[in-house]
């Protein structure tokens, strides 16, 4: 006798089949696979991890180098979206180009249209409603036909202070004081947890967001094959050159 | 245009043109101070030599610290009031906070310069606190050139009540005087005598002025008597 | 772009408590472009007895010189100097001659009235109808500018010292508002038996 718990996977497995043809059509369980399975393609990506601190924002990501011929630099996972504004992917990262295409224009549009910048939460929240119109036959042309496959890390310095916002293929975003994403991300999430306290400086959140990264990556970390960004409200956007990361490598055993 | 006649009485004949504009007079004053700022616009809405109202408030309340002084063609006025009021809460939905006075002072100019080929033909006077809480007032033109000053006289009468302005705010061409951020009191006596000597002589300014005074505790009103002839 | 505004200038007077004051800028320009910084538009016609007369620069000059001609031939005939009143009729009856064809100016007069013994202001239009006052009298490219600080500034009762401050107050603040007029000022304080004539200097753009 097959055990019931066998039977329900089965069961579901035939009708995830059934359910996955049309990416915005409800399992009768109440699903969405194609965006699940999109949450799932973000698994396979680069870790990346940022640290909201009241003194700014760290992103520190992974790079794969799956050659000794490929070129570093040109592996390009955080990015400015506007001087107050910074983003660390992971996952299908064309299609995080898009995204941070259409985060950059909405910030650009705030700014001709009342003269300031535009908050983090803003941005998240355009992005948001980009990230949801995967399908949208109605749309002439614009919509994706299948979600984003990308996560992606908010990283900005606004009236409200520094800020960290995260997310998910589902255009789901929510504020965190930490958080990591990509295939070390549980790992990651785990040491964050524990290190994280709310009076860290943006020194320390450097320093521990490179120690995790460290442990939770394959390859040796060096300054070739990590990426870090700061985000204060003092030098806004600020990506370390190579010099910096290994002044701060230095101090990680 | 007229009905053009040929000789025999034939020929073309040309309808009358419709003219999408009106003038509906009124005047605007505003003034800033270090902590607060002062608008003031008359109550006469006119077209021609007829007066359609004593008692039209141009001033518009757009938050606790921005009101609008706006005046024109009326029609336009209210179109403009009624999409930038639209914007606003769309902003205010969007973003979670209210939209400050150098964000409505943008916004304006935008959508002024928006209609650059058709414009609303409107004068328009912003006036409010900063985000610092300093007091602010930007002027427009009808296709959104905009400015931020510490006074300025828009309408009607802005030929009669600028240089005023310049004088006694501005504190030009006086010699021996400590030049001084206007005070409260100051301000809103300058804007009432400023309206006094336009409504003498500018008939589409008079009847009344509407005064906003508005600081940190939020926005006082006052109302003045002007001549009403 | 009206025949009155093409050389730009104006003209200000105010009437005081036993004086009264006139002023004129200083600039003469083509349009927007200034030529000289020391056209004065208000002119000496007799004791004590001034006329403005802002408006075309070749008709200000035109009609000076044929007022003056009116003038030696009246003070000839009869024998006495003009009285402010009569000047004023003068200048209207010769304006109103080219009533069809008008010469572009706008005249102010200001003088003491001797056998009245009391101030005299007066101005017309172009076509010499003519407004009496005992305020103040205008006229000329920022006329809606002195309007509107005349009214501010003007006070009945004035003394020759606080008059010729209003006047220059007025006429200061209103024409660097416009940009066809300025460029320095000559203010006349007319009193019974003595007329001072002060400079200004102002801002000169």
């Amino acid at each position: 006798m097959i055990h019931r718990s066998a039977l329900r996977l089965i069961k579901m497995f035939l009708t995830r089949s059934e359910y996955d043809r049309g990416v915005n059509t409800f399992s009768p369980e109440g699903r969405l696979f194609q965006v699940e399975y999109a949450i799932e393609a973000i698994k396979l990506g680069s870790t990346a991890i940022g640290i909201c601190t009241n003194e700014g924002v760290v992103l520190a990501v992974e790079k794969r180098i799956t050659s000794p011929l490929m070129e570093p630099t040109t592996i390009e996972k955080i990015v400015e979206v506007d001087k107050h504004i910074g983003c660390a992917v992971s996952g299908l990262i064309a299609d995080s180009r898009t995204m941070v295409d259409r985060a950059r224009l909405e910030c650009q549009n705030h700014w001709f249209s009342y003269n300031e910048k535009m908050s983090v939460e803003s941005v998240a929240q355009a992005v948001s409603n980009l990230a949801i119109q995967f399908g949208d036959s109605d749309d002439d042309g614009g919509a994706m036909s299948r979600p984003f496959g990308v996560a992606i890390l908010f990283a900005g310095c606004d009236e409200k202070g520094p800020q960290l916002f995260h997310m998910d293929p589902s255009g789901t975003f929510v504020q965190f004081d930490a958080k990591a994403i990509g295939s070390g991300s549980e790992g990651a999430q785990q040491s964050l947890q524990e290190q994280y306290h709310k009076s860290m400086t943006l020194k320390e959140a450097l320093t521990s967001a490179l120690t995790i990264l460290k442990q939770v990556m394959e390859e040796k970390l060096s300054s070739t094959n990590v990426e870090v960004v700061t985000v204060t409200p003092q030098k806004f956007f600020h990506m370390y050159s190579k010099d910096e990361v290994e002044e701060v490598i230095k101090d990680i055993s | 245009m007229a009905v053009v006649e040929t000789y025999a009485g034939y020929g073309p004949i040309q309808a009358q043109r419709f003219s999408p504009y009106a003038d509906n007079g009124g005047s605007i004053v505003a003034i800033a101070g270090e902590d607060f700022a002062v608008i003031g616009s008359d109550t006469r809405l006119t077209v021609g030599y007829a007066i359609n109202t004593r008692e039209q408030n141009k001033l518009f309340r757009l938050s606790d610290k921005t009101v609008l002084g706006s005046c024109g063609c009326w029609c336009d006025v209210l179109t403009l009031t009624r999409v930038l009021n639209a914007r606003m809460m769309m902003y205010n939905h969007e973003h979670q906070k209210v939209m400050g006075t150098q964000a409505v002072a943008q916004l304006l100019s935008t959508m002024l310069y928006y209609k650059r080929f058709f414009p609303y033909y409107v004068s328009n006077i912003l006036a409010g606190l900063d985000e610092n809480g300093k007091g602010a007032v930007y002027h427009y033109d009808p296709v959104g050139h905009y400015e931020r000053n510490y006074y300025y006289a828009g309408g009607a009468s802005s030929a009669l009540l600028q240089p005023f302005l310049d004088n006694q705010v501005g504190l030009k061409n006086m010699e021996n005087v400590t030049k001084e951020i206007i005070s409260l009191e100051k301000a809103v006596a300058v804007v009432k005598d400023a309206f006094i000597s336009a409504a003498e002589r500018e008939i589409h300014t008079g009847d009344a002025i509407m005064i906003n005074i508005i600081d940190k505790n939020g926005i006082r009103e006052e109302k003045f008597a002007l001549r009403k002839d | 772009m009206s025949i009155m505004e093409y050389n730009g200038g104006c003209v200000l007077a105010m009437m005081g408590k036993d004086c009264v004051g006139i002023a004129t800028d200083l600039r003469f320009g083509v349009q927007g472009m200034t030529v000289a910084y020391n056209y004065e538009k208000v002119f000496d016609v007799g004791p004590q007895l001034y006329i403005g007369l802002p408006g075309l620069a070749t008709d200000t000059e035109t009609v000076l010189q044929r007022l003056k001609l009116r003038v030696n031939l009246y003070e000839l005939k009869e024998g006495r100097k003009l009285q402010p009143a009569v000047l004023t009729s003068m200048v209207a009856n010769m304006l109103y001659e080219r009533r069809f064809g008008p010469y572009f100016v706008e005249p102010v007069i200001a003088g003491w009235d001797s056998k009245k013994n009391k101030p005299y202001l007066s101005t017309m239009d172009l076509i010499g109808c003519i407004t009496e006052t005992d305020e103040f009298a205008l006229a000329g490219t920022c006329s809606e500018q002195m309007y509107g600080m005349s009214e501010a500034l003007w006070q009945p009762d004035l003394n020759a010292d606080e008059l010729f401050e209003s006047i220059s107050q007025a006429m200061m603040n209103a024409f660097d508002r416009d940009a066809v007029s300025g460029m320095g000022a000559i203010v006349h304080i007319i009193e019974k038996d003595k007329v001072t004539t002060r400079k200004i200097k102002t801002r000169m753009d």
